[in-house]
């Protein structure tokens, strides 16, 4: 398929409006095959914006006379006009963006087309994060006062490796080593989607461990898994003598109980002594995407008598789903810290609110999932290996017309939970708010192959990590720091208990107001912090090296 | 704690956890320590009772009052907790149960604070252990209804800084670069006798002649004429204080009045219109002909023009803000908390408030025009939209001694009803002149050092400390209606300044991120959006809206502070030091990087 079937027409006269900050920009305008330029002239300084077309979340076409005008509304909530001169210009033009922004190839996107300077392919793609995180388990348990036993307790099993027993597994899983691979196959057939219990972290300070999977299949003839009930049984067992577990579901008792129905279900409590089930129902799918149109909807109303603003915040319903996953990770993470249990999270699929919960649990306990790179490689382990269908959640944002199917913004409500923990412990995490911002805008439009696909298997078949660069290069780059990490930061080796009451959590306003609310001050304020922050730590790294010298 | 995990998580009982933590290495020190007194504060009882903890439960504690203070300590061994309540806080005691009430604990005093919290302690029903407690905490919470001194006059403490000597008219009057030739100070006030709420000096129009004021007075409500708050330093235009004109139902003139006003828009030749801002929304203004006062007419005024605020009075703020009380103590609400807090309208206040004052900053510093901002009487929604517009243009203000004067001169010298509105020292806690008023316009403050978190010296703790002493009553800073009755009482003679516990203590208030800026005006987002409940100080007593340690941010603020002012001393010294010979260009350290290890061997 060529691009150039798709664009009607290249180019046309057109005039870019800003804002009320700044002032508009007139030029020619061109559809390429993955972006939108504005370019104002030869004469001009090469002041070029640029458009990414695959972040166009919808597109709105008005004419009136012999000019038009298109209001295109990106997945990074930005909402942009475009004044075009020429009716049939304007109805070319925005045919072109509909039909390019809404491609689906994977290979004919951008990413395989970026090669930035300075950037090598191959680089800082984190090809084995699972082998890694073994490694970082082997040394913890060596280094523990635990009895021996539980040092081998856990292995890096490769059963996975052509992804026959789940295909959004990635190759290697960490699995209790008392358990083989025929009995991983027969647990992965007895759970949905083939996502069988595996460790998702290991709590070294308590020598307990989370564990994440799908719903078993039960089903309404609440049939058992001899293998699986085995596997869960190891876990406990290799934990400590009498070591209890909880499974988290993150469904209702009702919805848990109604999955039996279409063949899923949950574990039987004679089935899996021991384990205690707590429910914790979390908001996803469906729900959930219409709570993030809502809130968008508030947060860009221009009419909206602004007296009216709270209890549309609240009518929308994102904050308490803000509080609610952050009160279930926080029960996880309780129950290992101060029970000293074992964790099973799932839902149902397990690639949505199971990642939440886990993923967030680890930012609570473990202080170097706070590290600038221990946050990356638990994004890379927990979301992108761990199978978060990325593509299908993040095709649209909150502003796309087409009925949402696949779409949540279950990323997002992590990324939200992740600032609101930063809010409350300024000092605790080493990345900053524009590192999160910059996670959400790659996640649903990046010139970068991270986010790309909806499991490992995809991404090798469409050789993601060899054709296309990776983001962590590409913010890992020195001139990108300033901007992502937190200058006030300090290791903080405790866990970071958040408050969850609702009047301890806040509306993002740096990610849902960030284009109606000029940013300057904070922005300021920021480089400022930075500016301070520095010259104490210049000053800190002092004494160490003029300690030896004589007194004058 | 073996059987939580299966409960729901729940932030609050990490808190117990903490205070039990806590008081196993603290133990043996609590009870070595003594009660904490000031001088010049005495112990009058002490008493076991069960405080009713609304987070914790019941925790049997000693309560001690002193002549000023509440001072409760646990007995119970996994509890460290302290209760430290000054008497000034009461708002309202209250008796709790009778002779025949049966269940735990369902007799003894419930008390009403002034602080967003209210106090319950059991007590045994034998002995008279309750009427005892209640009388003498009703004599020394309520000292004016007892012919007793306020503690503050009591007080003996001793700073090595004198707070009163913070604000001096005409030190602040000369830094605002007056008097020039359209202003003059006057001293016609000297005895209060032109008014008697007002300060002993006022600067006003040079043109206009003491028996020009004298006339105006007589036609502006309690004689509070139009004086001048601020100048500003470049294009020269002011803000006006005063009160509402005694138009009255039959629309009464003043040919004074009119002529006043006109020499004020003279004083400014960028615009020849005069902008005059009423505090009040339209109806009430309307409403008030009916009691003689009104507002200026376009046929009277004819080079004015006024514009309406829509700021509601002191009932309906001192209304909302128990709604807010409501919804947030003892328990806040937790389903539908975003809409709960709009129905009490709070923030809408703020909003209102802070779109006012910055309609008066715009117009003076963009519109170049002067303006006279009023309500009815003058000394509450004009002091707030006076001392906050102040605060956006002037940076001086922003820090901590130029913030110190701002409410010095704004607010107490121009006579807002501090004694009326909080009540200090009176029994009569449903009066209905009590109001939050002067709260509100630190609200307003905080939500702007929230907006620019790097342009005020003072952190969050200095506005919270000063809403504290404004109930204390262990200072003088707010006691009284105006100069006349503080002068009348000797105030700055007997009692000390809230302003030299701060000023001694600086670190303490200092935001570690201040950037001085001189001359930038700060415009706030008065948007619902970018407004936000003032948690740590309205929910401060909650356990649960605490994170789980002591503030680490405040402590690491303090270590920045340290670590910039030792830095900035050490380069002093060093740059004395060095002076002789940085005449030889080719041996002087240069940069302060160079510098820098010297400055470190020090450490």
């Amino acid at each position: 398929m060529e691009f150039s079937e798709l664009i009607r027409t290249g180019q046309a006269q057109a005039e870019l409006l800003r804002g009320p900050e700044m002032p508009p920009l007139r030029g020619t305008l061109c559809v390429t095959g993955h972006h939108l330029l504005l370019s104002p002239g030869p004469q001009a300084t090469p002041d070029l914006w640029l458009l990414l077309l695959r972040s166009v979340d919808s597109i709105e076409k008005r004419v009136a006379g012999d000019a038009g005008t298109i209001t295109l509304r990106c997945k990074d909530l930005r909402v942009l006009q475009l004044d075009i001169e020429g009716v049939e210009a304007t109805l070319d033009i925005a045919r072109s963006i509909e039909a390019l922004s809404s491609l689906e190839s994977v290979i004919t996107s951008f990413p395989f087309f970026y090669r930035p300077k300075g950037l090598r392919l191959g680089e800082a793609w984190h090809f084995h994060p699972p082998e890694r995180y073994y490694k970082r388990i082997a040394r913890e348990t060596w280094s523990s006062p635990l009895p021996v036993p539980q040092t081998r307790a856990w292995r890096l099993s490769e059963a996975n490796e052509d992804f026959s027993l789940c295909p959004s597994y990635p190759r290697a899983v960490i699995v209790p080593r008392a358990v083989d691979d025929d009995a991983l196959a027969r647990s992965a057939r007895f759970r949905q989607g083939g996502r069988f219990p595996v460790l998702s972290y290991y709590h070294a300070p308590r020598g307990t461990v989370l564990l994440r999977s799908s719903q078993p299949l039960t089903g309404r003839q609440k049939l058992r898994c001899a293998e699986d009930e085995e596997l869960l049984r190891a876990v406990l067992a290799e934990a400590r003598p009498g070591a209890r577990g909880f499974i988290v579901d993150t469904r209702s008792a009702q919805a848990a109980k109604q999955a039996r129905m279409t063949g899923g279900g949950t574990e039987a409590k004679a089935a899996y002594p021991g384990w205690k089930r707590l429910h914790r129902p979390l908001e996803r799918g469906r729900p959930l995407q219409e709570s993030f149109v809502r809130l968008m909807e508030a947060c860009g109303d221009p009419e909206q008598s602004m007296d009216r603003w709270l209890s549309r915040l609240d009518g929308c319903r994102w904050l308490s789903h803000v509080k609610e996953a952050l009160s279930t990770a926080c029960l996880a993470a309780q129950g290992m810290e101060w029970e000293g249990a074992c964790i099973l999270v799932h839902g149902a699929e397990g690639t949505d609110s199971t990642l939440l919960v886990t993923s967030l649990a680890q930012l609570i306990l473990d202080p170097l999932s706070r590290t600038m790179a221990g946050f990356q490689e638990l994004i890379e382990r927990e979301w992108i290996q761990a199978g978060h269908p990325f593509q299908l959640r993040c095709a649209h944002s909150a502003f796309s017309h087409t009925r949402p199917k696949h779409e949540a913004p279950i990323f997002l409500l992590f990324l939200d939970c992740v600032w609101q923990l930063g809010r409350q412990f300024p000092l605790s995490l080493e990345f900053g708010e524009g590192m999160l911002l910059a996670l959400f805008d790659h996640s649903y439009a990046s010139p970068f192959g991270t986010f790309l696909c909806n499991s490992e298997k995809e991404r090798c078949l469409c050789e993601v990590r060899t054709r296309t660069h990776s983001l962590w290069s590409g913010l890992n780059q020195p001139k990108e720091q300033r901007k992502l990490r937190n200058p006030l930061y300090v290791p903080n080796p405790l866990a970071i208990w958040p408050s969850v009451e609702p009047q301890s959590l806040r509306l993002w306003q740096g990610l849902f107001l960030r284009w109606t609310h000029p940013p300057e001050p904070s922005e300021v304020a920021w480089e400022k912090v930075w500016q301070i922050a520095t010259d104490q730590k210049t000053e800190g790294s002092q004494p160490t090296d003029s300690a030896s010298e004589p007194q004058p | 704690m073996a059987s939580a995990p299966t409960s729901k998580y729940n932030s609050h009982s990490l808190e117990n956890e903490s205070i039990k933590r806590t008081s196993r290495d603290g133990v043996n020190r609590d009870i070595g320590e003594a009660l904490p007194r000031l001088p010049g504060e005495t112990r009058i009882t002490d008493k076991e009772v069960i405080y009713i903890c609304p987070f914790n439960g019941p925790i049997k504690g000693r309560v001690y009052i002193t002549n000023y203070r509440l001072y409760l300590r646990s007995l119970e061994t996994d509890s460290a907790l302290i209760l430290d309540v000054p008497l000034g806080v009461i708002s309202r005691i209250e008796k709790m149960g009778g002779a025949t009430s049966r269940g735990e604990n369902s007799y003894g005093l419930d008390i009403t604070c002034k602080d967003m919290r209210n106090l319950r302690f059991a007590l045994k029903q034998e002995g008279h252990s309750r009427r005892d407690m209640f009388e003498i905490l009703t004599r020394y919470a309520f000292p004016l209804a007892h012919s007793l001194p306020i503690f503050a006059f009591l007080n003996e403490e001793k700073f090595d800084v004198d707070g009163w000597m913070v604000y001096n008219p005409v030190e602040e009057y000369r830094r605002q670069g007056l008097p020039n030739h359209h202003w003059r100070i006057t001293f016609i006030n000297k005895c209060y006798e032109l008014c008697d709420t007002y300060p002993a000096l006022l600067v006003v129009p040079y043109r206009a002649s003491d028996d020009d004021l004298r006339r105006v007075a007589a036609f502006r409500s309690r004689n509070r004429i139009p004086v001048l708050s601020w100048i500003h330093p470049e294009n020269k235009t002011v803000i006006m204080r005063c009160s509402q004109p005694l138009v009255g139902m039959s629309g009464k003139r003043n040919k004074d009045d009119e002529k006043y006003l006109d020499v004020i828009r003279e004083t400014n030749r960028q615009i020849n219109k005069l902008t005059i801002y009423d505090a009040r929304p339209n109806v009430n203004a309307v409403a008030n002909k009916a009691t003689g006062g009104g507002y200026e007419s376009d046929d009277a005024y004819h080079n004015a023009e006024l514009f309406f605020l829509d700021i509601h009075n002191i009932h309906v703020m001192r209304e909302s803000l128990k709604k807010v009380k409501d919804i947030v103590y003892p328990n806040v609400e937790e389903s539908h908390w975003l809409s709960s807090l709009e129905s009490t309208h709070w923030l809408e206040h703020i909003k209102l408030v802070l779109t006012g004052a910055i309609q008066v900053a715009d117009r003076v510093s963009s519109g170049k025009s002067s303006v006279v901002v009023h309500c009815s009487d003058g000394w509450d929604r004009t002091a707030q939209l006076t001392s906050l517009a102040m605060l956006m243009l002037d940076s001086y203000y922003r820090s901590i001694e130029g913030f110190e004067i701002l409410v010095q001169k704004e607010w107490i010298s121009f006579g807002h009803k501090f004694a009326s509105r909080i009540g200090h020292g009176d029994k009569n806690h449903a009066d209905a002149d009590r109001s939050p008023i002067f709260l509100q316009f630190v609200d307003c403050v905080w939500q702007m050092s929230k907006q620019f978190p790097t342009a005020f010296e003072f952190n969050e703790r200095f506005l919270i400390i000063i809403l504290d002493h404004l109930y204390s009553c262990r200072f003088g800073t707010f006691l009284y209606n105006c100069e006349s009755a503080r002068e009348k009482q000797k105030v700055t003679e007997r009692t000390v300044s809230l302003w030299s516990l701060i000023n001694s203590n600086k670190d303490k208030f200092k935001n570690p991120f201040y950037t001085k800026e001189i001359n930038r005006v700060l415009y706030p987002v008065a948007s619902m959006r970018h407004l936000e409940l003032w948690v740590n100080y309205y929910i401060r007593w909650n356990p649960r809206i605490k994170q789980q340690q002591p503030n680490p941010v405040e402590q690491r603020y303090m270590e920045l502070l340290a670590l910039r002012d030792e830095y900035i001393k050490r380069l002093e010294e060093l740059q004395l030091a060095n002076s002789p010979k940085l005449s030889d260009p080719s041996t002087s350290p240069s940069s302060p990087s160079q510098m820098m290890p010297h400055v470190q061997t020090h450490f």
